[in-house]
């Protein structure tokens, strides 16, 4: 139905059916992961150990031919585990720069919350920033840049809660989920002789994906689109269960996250379904509910779903803007 | 099986609403100038069969308008059917009424085009009720329709809708009944098969319509909490009073010609009737009546009646020897005076100067005057009336004797059977100490000024079951107006055995300038005399002086002159001297006498032109709501064809958005909602989910791309008016 103008998009379905080769259930966590990516944005996947996390990010690193890196967040890690540091060549008599993880092209930060937030921080004023500062010198990170942290909930002893200032600086956040008992049979079966991982190849070079990017920035956004963005987000603020509400960081965040969704989708329009369907998992981290409303048993998840159930849909074109 | 069990439902179905329909054709005998219904009946029945046959049309069409040329042939035309000239009548009178209607003069329309604009109501409404009832199954509205009808034609005119109510009530449950049973039916994709226990619900359903039904008749009622509105509401729009019923309710006041029921209250009116020129203020009668039935007057003297010449005319209501004063008096009826008599002052000789042509019909014993020129009554506009004005001597009354011939006692002593015997006891102790007729009346007259009589035209009694007007009146109410003043005289002196009979028309009126006029010499006054001037009087009859007008009612005065003959003089004569008019020209300019001057009894007739128009005025609006609701009520079903038609001209974005909103709405309406938050898209599978298509999610992709990617679909649009109009086509289904 839509005019293909999209050179890279059919790619897209290559990747998710790589992921699906690996992951059993895992679709929607797939084509967020997708989603986050190409609106170079990046994911908290946040559920207890052993759900997948880590192993989602694994197969969507290795289905694309990017640089990968991995950083397992430790209470005694240090910024320059993450950053990289300058190190002393006798032979050059200079200092040499060696790069820390932080500059591949995915990165996967898992259990963020176990280590110290002053490491914490040096991957995320790296993810804010286009380039990190080591030693005084300013290192570029790479392109594409795409991290996807995996936290325990915080719940669980031994964690170091990420900042609410800092939180937001991920695109999505969201939750993996057991699989269903069936689910959970197939992928017994499967990795019974070997790891459907090792038989995956990549299928998305980093000049594909670069060009994905940028063919996701051209979506089309109407005003009335935008208008519904705008109220669900000013929604968020004046909410009664509500501390703090969504910051108009959020507001493009969705926009961002709804033009990603929309190009998934093979359309180059974004349309309030696609708005509705991402505004749990762009603004739910982004927004503090007051005591009391958590006391109630109130989450930021079931305040943006009623949120979405009251807030409503733009039929008509919006002529005077 | 399943399919005779189908048609019982939709025939039981098709003839409750053919019955209701019913309904709304009963009142209109009462409500318009319709004289008998009955072929309305018909054809409606007609209708309402060759719909239900649901034959193709080119058969239903012609059958139902040869129905029709077959009605209009047989009530209005004289030549034989279908051929030329036929049709040349049925052309003319079509142009004719269409340029009538263009010009607005409504009251102009034939008969016959009336009757084929109603006869063409009944076809339509043939179709509606069919697709109401029995196709799309949705009667309710129309029971309430009718119950409103019902109780707004009972309220607001003369139909009695006691026994329609309770019809409509009937009937109305079936039909509902039924079609929930249908629904039910429906919705729990039962067959029609499983109807051999149909008995399981039309027992229920038929216990307890005549449960209710007869509850609801049984138990107590609420009187009815409003008065009337009728009357004033024919006041208002200027229409009369309705006549004859007489059972209670408020009348308007104005001469009529039905007195066989006395009583109810009145709405004061001021139509002018006639304008006099005359020397003073005088009685203007019109005609008098001779039986008392219990409730009200008869006439049973109206013959004979003689064809006199109005330059001559003999009938006289005193004799030679009475004094009198030649006069000449003119009058001018107004346009709205709708009464073809002559009204008269006591001493009529002769008209001079009247319209050519006209000829007087007088019936000799009451005096009644019918105006007519050729055969037929017409209203005699102006003319100039000389007469010879009489002055009653007092002594001549005192000593006239109670020698009546004996046509006066068998004709003016007459008195129902029942009368009550207090009525006939009060007359002896009223008259016991007077000596003489004259002085006798004069008591019975003047018993009425005192003894608590009231003067008022509100809250005035009817009698009701046996009970005797002047018996309610003289020992009951004593509040009432002319009528019941002077129906007690009457009822009084004849039971004391004094000759009197009631006499009707109005009273002097108000002057309301003098001028010089053209017919006589001197300066005359006017006198303005309108509806609220009818009266009624007493005339008593004296031997040898005839007939003498007394004037019983409270607040009035009688405009005959009287006076004592010096040489006949007696002692007595300074009693009743103070309580007449001695001059006509003192007491006419007494304002406080105008003031309380009015009224009268009767009821109906009036206006015969503008009762029609206002007839017809209300069934046009009746007609025009009906109209207006049945719009509203298929709103969507007209507007979705008129937009198909409209939007299939335009091709742009706005009425694409136009088009798409005006769907929504459609489906809104049909039940399939859209919550606000709801996207078009999950709207667009819930409606296809309904429906089992694709159709809405393809066009509400289209729309998609046009509110929300800002986008032409011009070159898809004849996919989408296409997909438009299927699922509007199919919404309405």
């Amino acid at each position: 139905m839509t005019q293909q103008t999209f050179l890279y998009q059919p790619k897209i379905s290559d990747v998710l059916k790589n992921i699906r080769k690996v992951m059993i259930g895992k679709e929607e966590a797939a084509m967020l992961s997708v989603v986050a990516l190409l609106a170079k944005g990046h994911v908290l996947l946040e559920d207890v150990p052993g759900v997948g996390k880590t192993m989602l990010v694994k197969t969507l690193a290795k289905s694309l031919d990017c640089d990968f890196k991995r950083i397992q967040f430790t209470p005694d890690l240090l910024p320059s585990d993450v950053t990289g540091v300058s190190i002393y060549n006798p032979k050059s008599m200079e200092f040499e720069f060696r790069p820390g993880p932080i500059l591949g092209n995915i990165v996967l930060a898992d259990e963020i919350n176990r280590t110290s937030p002053k490491t914490q921080s040096s991957l995320l004023e790296g993810m804010e920033e286009t380039s990190i500062t080591v030693d005084g010198n300013t290192v570029p990170l790479s392109d594409p840049f795409f991290v996807m942290a995996t936290q325990n909930p915080i719940e669980y002893e031994g964690t170091y809660p990420l900042p609410e200032a800092q939180l937001d600086r991920f695109l999505l956040k969201m939750k993996m989920g057991y699989p269903s008992a069936k689910q959970e049979m197939e992928m017994l079966s499967r990795t019974s002789n070997g790891h459907p991982i090792e038989e995956i190849s990549a299928v998305l070079t980093r000049e594909e994906l670069v060009g994905l990017q940028k063919e996701v920035a051209e979506v089309y956004v109407d005003q009335t689109v935008n208008r519904y963005i705008i109220d669900l987000v000013t929604g968020t603020r004046a909410h009664e269960s509500v501390y703090l509400g969504v910051s108009p960081r959020g507001s493009i965040a969705l926009m961002k996250a709804a033009k990603a969704y929309a190009f998934v989708h093979d359309r180059d329009y974004v349309i309030p379904d696609d708005v509705q369907y991402m505004a749990p998992f762009v603004l739910s981290h982004r927004m503090i509910l007051t005591s009391e409303a958590r006391f109630e048993g109130h989450t930021s998840e079931s305040i943006i779903d009623s949120l979405v159930s009251s807030t409503s849909i733009p039929v008509k074109r919006n002529i005077s803007e | 099986m399943q399919e005779r069990q189908t048609f019982i439902y939709k025939l039981v179905l098709y003839i409750t609403g053919f019955l209701l329909f019913c309904e709304w054709l009963r009142p209109l005998e009462s409500i318009s100038e319709t004289n008998d219904v009955t072929v309305f009946f018909i054809y409606a029945t007609f209708c309402f069969f060759v719909s239900f046959l649901q034959i193709p049309w080119y058969l239903s069409i012609p059958l139902k308008g040869l129905g029709l040329a077959f009605i209009i042939d047989g009530l209005y035309i004289a030549e034989r059917i279908f051929s030329p000239d036929w049709f040349t009548v049925i052309f003319e009178q079509i142009v004719f009424n269409i340029q009538m209607i263009q010009s607005q003069e409504w009251w102009q329309m034939t008969p016959l085009f009336r009757s084929l604009l109603f006869l063409i109501l009944l076809w339509l409404m043939s179709y509606l009720l069919y697709y109401w009832f029995v196709v799309a199954g949705r009667m309710l509205f129309f029971v309430l329709l009718t119950l409103i009808f019902v109780t707004v034609t009972d309220t607001f005119t003369l139909y009695d809708g006691k026994w329609a109510i309770v019809r409509t009530f009937i009937l109305g449950m079936v039909a509902l009944g039924l079609s929930s049973f249908a629904k039910e039916m429906d919705k729990e994709s039962i067959a029609f098969k499983g109807l051999q226990k149909a008995h399981v619900w039309a027992l229920p359903l038929l216990a307890i319509i005549l449960c209710s039904s007869a509850a609801a008749y049984a138990s107590p009622k609420l009187s009815p909490q409003w008065p009337d509105p009728v009357p004033y509401l024919e006041s208002a729009t200027g229409g009369p009073g309705p006549g004859g019923e007489g059972n209670g309710t408020v009348q308007k006041v104005g001469y009529g010609e039905d007195d066989s029921r006395l009583g109810g209250s009145f709405i004061q009116d001021d139509t002018p009737v006639f304008e006099a020129v005359v020397d003073g203020e005088r009685y203007w009668r019109i005609e008098s009546k001779d039986t008392y039935t219990g409730k009200g007057w008869e006439d049973t003297l109206e013959e004979p009646v003689t064809n006199m010449d109005p330059g001559n005319i003999t009938y006289e209501t005193f004799a030679d020897t009475v004094e009198v004063e030649e006069q000449t008096a003119l009058i001018t009826m107004s346009d709205q005076a709708s009464f073809r008599k002559l009204v008269y002052p006591y001493g009529l000789s002769s008209l001079i100067r009247y319209p050519a042509n006209y000829d007087l019909l007088v019936h000799e014993n009451t005096g009644e005057m019918d105006t007519v020129k050729g055969d037929s009554p017409a209203k005699l506009n102006t003319a100039i009336i000389n007469y010879d004005f009489p002055a009653f001597e007092y002594n001549q009354l005192r000593e006239a004797g109670d020698d009546d011939p004996q046509e006066i006692r068998d004709r003016y002593l007459q008195l129902p059977d029942d009368l009550p015997n207090r009525v006939r006891n009060l007359a002896g102790e009223i008259v016991q100490e007077e000596e003489n007729r004259y002085d006798r009346a004069k008591a019975v007259e003047s018993y009425f000024s005192s003894n608590g009589f009231e003067y008022s035209t509100t809250d005035v009694a009817v009698p009701s079951g046996d009970e005797d007007y002047v018996d309610q009146f003289l020992f009951e109410t004593q509040l009432g107006y002319c009528d019941n003043f002077s129906t007690s005289m009457v009822v009084l002196l004849r039971s004391e055995g004094i000759p009197a009979r009631w006499v009707k028309g109005f009273t002097g009126g108000e002057r309301v300038d003098s001028r010089e006029t053209s017919f006589t010499d001197g300066v005359k006054d006017v006198y303005e005399v309108t509806s609220e001037n009818a009266h009624s009087w007493v005339e008593v009859y004296f031997p040898d002086v005839g007939w003498v007008p007394f004037e019983p009612t409270k607040g009035f005065t009688n405009s005959t002159d009287f006076y004592t003959d010096i040489d006949t003089d007696d002692s007595e004569d300074s009693v009743a001297t103070p309580e007449e008019n001695e001059t006509p020209e003192n007491d006419m300019g007494n304002p406080q006498q105008m003031e309380e001057e009015e009224q009268n009894s009767d009821s109906a007739g009036a206006d015969g032109s503008s009762d029609q128009n206002y007839t017809w005025l209300w069934v046009m609006l009746a007609i025009v709501g009906v109209a207006g609701l049945v719009l509203y009520v298929t709103r969507f079903r007209w507007m979705s064809f008129f937009l198909i038609w409209k939007y299939r001209k335009n091709k742009d974005e706005n009425t694409y958005e136009k088009a798409y909103l005006y769907l929504l709405k459609l489906l809104h309406h049909k039940g399939i909602k859209r919550e606000p938050e709801q996207t078009l898209r999950d709207y667009a599978n819930k409606v296809d989910r309904h429906y089992q298509s694709n159709d809405m999610r393809r066009l509400t992709n289209h729309y998609e791309r046009v509110i929300y990617r800002n986008e032409s679909q011009y070159s898809h649009w004849p996919k989408v008016t296409e997909l438009w109009e299927n699922l509007i086509k199919k919404t309405l289904s």
